[in-house]
């Protein structure tokens, strides 16, 4: 697998995700930043270079899967960048963000070697199956970025709200707004283990490791049937991870 | 007591029938609203906010406007109509009690075109009934035992006489002597010293209609005089009548010989709306009066006693100003479609109706100040909305019963969720899901209610001690979930007991909600002092705007 990093802007300086600052110094610096760091997709440019180093190699076939469109112009950009190896690129869009994505990026890379159509239903199996929830510390970094999704003008309340979005179908929609962490975490749970048992879970966080620990835990402690062997805990990328703020915390999960 | 005056043996003449009843609905109604203060003033707990006396006044008067121009001689259609206006116009607990008493009584005399002894009698037990089913878990020591030993005393009365004023006569002393019973039935009430509101509310309507019979005034007091904490002056700037140019108050130490009839008499005759309070030795007199006579009470106190202090206030530019207050700031409500649900709220002020309105409410229905919303008021707010998907959050118990009874009348489907505070609303209004299914919605809503304790603070009206706690008037008092717990010396300090009352630290949030009668400044400054008391806990504060409570807190 490989992958074709976002461009993050902080502070007058582009950093491509991955590099010159770690997510732990992110998460722990957005709270101060002056000026709210913008993100911006990868070139066409990006992708076709990309494509052709892949395609003169020893590749066939590039699947080239993005986070949703919706949401994001970088599978749109991938989309333009195919264009040109007619037939030898197939750009999807996994309609979902973070692991939601990279779930079914894994899932095409562990069928890849039966072949093409067995890496996209794959892909298409991961999709139906996935449940991505989180909720946010704050509404401030949602307002602020400019980017408010329709679903969450629906918090737009004088009192300070903790909103509660699930992420699917490309959309991203309002499921409940907490006033306290408490009571957000005791209503992820819930959904958490609506879902009966799972094949591969993510804990997800934006700068907030401990939270996720002491989250997983609990979900073991209520019911540790349902969960698979490995769970990833991630700390989600800045570029999401401007937009949302820090102390955010979610699960991604694929169904049995 | 019978008192065979002329004027009661005119109407022992007079069929008793629809316009009869009329008259007799007129007087109850005078009669209560005269002594209404009083009835308010018999809260339970020391707060400001007592209003059984106004929401039944009210009742009444708009069973009066049902009925005020109609010649109708039937009795029992001019029943039936009473009962609707009482349906339409019931505010608060007692309003609706009240017309349910109405509903019964009609129902008793629905075929009789003029009452006698047997019809009156069927008619009390009736309302009694239709009272006592209308109410989930009937209450011994309120308005509904005044009722049910008022048909008890009317049953007596008719194994000696079938005139219906005979009977009348007979069930009023038996009615007052229920109210007084009634602190014997409901420990709460010996407690708090008061006597039940709503029963006292009910036999002054009964006693007015009794006064009318005996020719006896309806628009004057009886001269008593109040505990001084119980003068609620506010109130009286709201029933300013024509002619009354101001308000007059004077405090004095009555000279040796002091006689409060003869007293009260000499101020009937200089103006109206006359309350006298007493407290320590000293009284404190009320009074509106005309311009030209805006003198004469203090000249006439001066021969009377010692004053202390005089207050005089022009009602007439109060007035005006009262009516400068703005309601005109547009809230912006969210817009329901057909298939969606719509929620109603009542909201006791503008800034709290602004955080109602900014999540999500469609309709806010202001109660404010002691009036409540009537059933009609409620109905107004979401007839018009483009659903038929309606959840009403009431957020005072007093509220609960008229959301009920506007399901009753209501063709949409509504829910009422019973929210008992202004906290309690907030949480479920939260939790509200415009697109969800109505009755799953008004569930979710109902569970949130409870996962918030609701503080209140306020300053106690008279001195009283409840469940243990002991307050003096003029202190601030604390209220956790509705019952007394704190009484301290300051806002700040009535707020920090209560929090360590409630456990505080072991929440997380704490949401404080300030009323008008405290100044951002200082609502800032009590809330730094709480952020300083509790560091490890959130603290947000909010204007609401609310009358009578300096802070509505929500603890989660």
């Amino acid at each position: 697998m490989q992958v074709v990093p976002s461009i993050l802007v902080m502070e007058g300086k582009e950093y491509a995700d991955g590099s010159g600052l770690t997510r732990l110094e992110f998460y722990a610096r957005l709270p101060e930043f002056k000026s709210s760091p913008t993100t911006a997709a990868p070139s066409i440019g990006d992708f076709s270079a990309r494509y052709r180093r892949l395609l003169d190699g020893s590749c066939d076939h590039v699947i080239s899967i993005h986070a949703a469109e919706a949401l994001t112009g970088i599978a749109g950009a991938a989309r333009q960048a195919a264009r040109d190896f007619e037939g030898q690129v197939t750009v999807i869009d996994s309609q979902s963000l973070s692991l939601g994505l990279g779930f079914q990026a894994l899932a095409a890379a562990e069928a890849a070697d039966k072949g093409l159509e067995a890496a996209l239903s794959s892909i298409e199996s991961t999709r139906r199956r996935l449940q991505v929830f989180a909720v946010l510390d704050t509404l401030d970094y949602v307002r602020r970025s400019g980017r408010i999704p329709a679903a969450l003008t629906v918090f737009g309340s004088l009192l300070h709200v903790k909103p509660m979005i699930e992420l699917g179908n490309g959309e991203v929609k309002a499921v409940g707004a907490l006033r306290t962490t408490k009571k957000a975490e005791d209503r992820m749970a819930a959904f958490f283990h609506a879902g009966g048992q799972m094949e591969r879970l993510a804990i997800l966080h934006t700068g907030a490791e401990d939270r996720a620990r002491e989250f997983l835990t609990r979900l073991m402690r209520e019911d540790s049937h349902a969960l698979p062997r490995e769970i990833l805990i991630v700390n989600v990328t800045p570029v999401i991870g401007v937009h949302v703020g820090p102390n955010g915390l979610g699960f991604a999960a694929v169904r049995a | 007591m019978t008192v065979e005056t002329a004027r009661s043996k005119k109407l022992r003449l007079k069929p008793y029938d629809g316009q009869a009843l009329k008259r007799l609905v007129e007087s109850g109604l005078l009669w209560l609203r005269t002594n209404q203060q009083t009835v308010n003033a018999l809260n339970v707990f020391p707060v400001p906010d007592g209003d059984t006396g106004t929401n039944m006044t009210l009742t009444m008067t708009s069973a009066w406007n049902e009925i005020k121009d109609s010649g109708e001689k039937h009795v029992g259609r001019m029943a039936a109509m009473v009962a609707k206006g009482a349906l339409m116009g019931a505010r608060g607990n007692s309003g609706v009690i009240l017309s349910q008493l109405w509903r019964g009584f009609a129902r008793g005399l629905q075929d009789a075109e003029i009452i006698d002894g047997p019809g009156f009698v069927r008619a009390l037990a009736e309302a009694r009934d239709t009272a006592y089913k209308g109410v989930v878990k009937p209450v011994e020591g309120t308005i509904l035992t005044v009722a049910k030993d008022t048909a008890a005393a009317a049953e007596l009365a008719l194994a000696a006489t079938r005139d219906p004023i005979a009977i009348l006569e007979q069930i009023i002393p038996a009615a007052d002597a229920s109210v007084e019973r009634t602190p014997e039935l409901l420990p709460i009430l010996k407690q708090a010293g008061v006597v039940d509101s709503g029963g006292k509310g009910l036999f002054y309507i009964m006693e007015g209609a009794l006064r009318h019979v005996l020719g006896q005034p309806l628009d004057t007091p009886l001269a008593t005089v109040q505990p001084l904490s119980a003068l609620n002056l506010d109130a009286a700037m709201q029933q300013v009548e024509e002619g009354q140019d101001y308000e007059v108050v004077v405090d004095f130490f009555p000279d040796a010989g002091f006689e409060v009839n003869k007293f009260y008499s000499r101020l009937e005759q200089m103006g109206t709306s006359i309350q006298v309070g007493e407290g320590d030795g000293m009284y404190r007199m009320h009074i509106h009066v005309p311009l030209e006579k805006r003198n004469e009470p203090v000249d006439y106190i001066m021969s009377v006693g010692t004053i202390t202090k005089v207050a005089m206030e022009n009602l007439m530019s109060q007035m005006d100003g009262v009516s400068g207050k703005s309601k005109s700031t547009k809230l912006e409500l969210a817009t329901v479609e057909p298939g969606q649900i719509g929620v109603v709220v009542v909201s006791p002020g503008l800034g709290l109706s602004r955080i109602f309105a900014s999540l999500g409410a469609a309709a806010i229905v202001e109660g404010g100040q002691t009036m409540n919303p009537s059933t009609q008021e409620l109905l107004n707010a979401f007839e018009n909305l483009q659903t038929d998907q309606v959840i009403i959050l009431p957020n005072n118990k007093n509220i609960v019963m008229t959301a009920n009874q506007a399901r009753e009348v209501t063709v949409k489907k509504l829910e009422v969720v019973p929210s008992k505070s202004v906290a309690q609303g907030l949480a479920a209004m939260l939790v509200h899901d415009p697109n969800g299914d109505l009755a799953a919605v008004a569930a979710k809503m109902s569970a949130a209610l409870k996962t918030v304790k609701t503080g209140e603070i306020t300053l106690a009206t008279r001195a009283v001690i409840i469940d243990g706690v002991r307050a003096e008037s003029g202190q601030a008092i604390a209220l956790l979930d509705g019952k007394l717990v704190n009484a301290a010396d300051s806002v700040e300090q009535a707020v920090l007991d209560l929090l360590k009352t409630a456990k505080a630290e072991e929440h997380e949030l704490i949401t404080m909600i300030y009323g008008e009668d405290l100044k951002a400044a200082q609502a800032n400054q009590i809330a730094d002092l709480v952020r300083q008391a509790y560091p490890r806990l959130e603290i947000e504060l909010q204007d609401g705007g609310q009358p009578h409570y300096q802070f509505i807190l929500s603890i989660e």
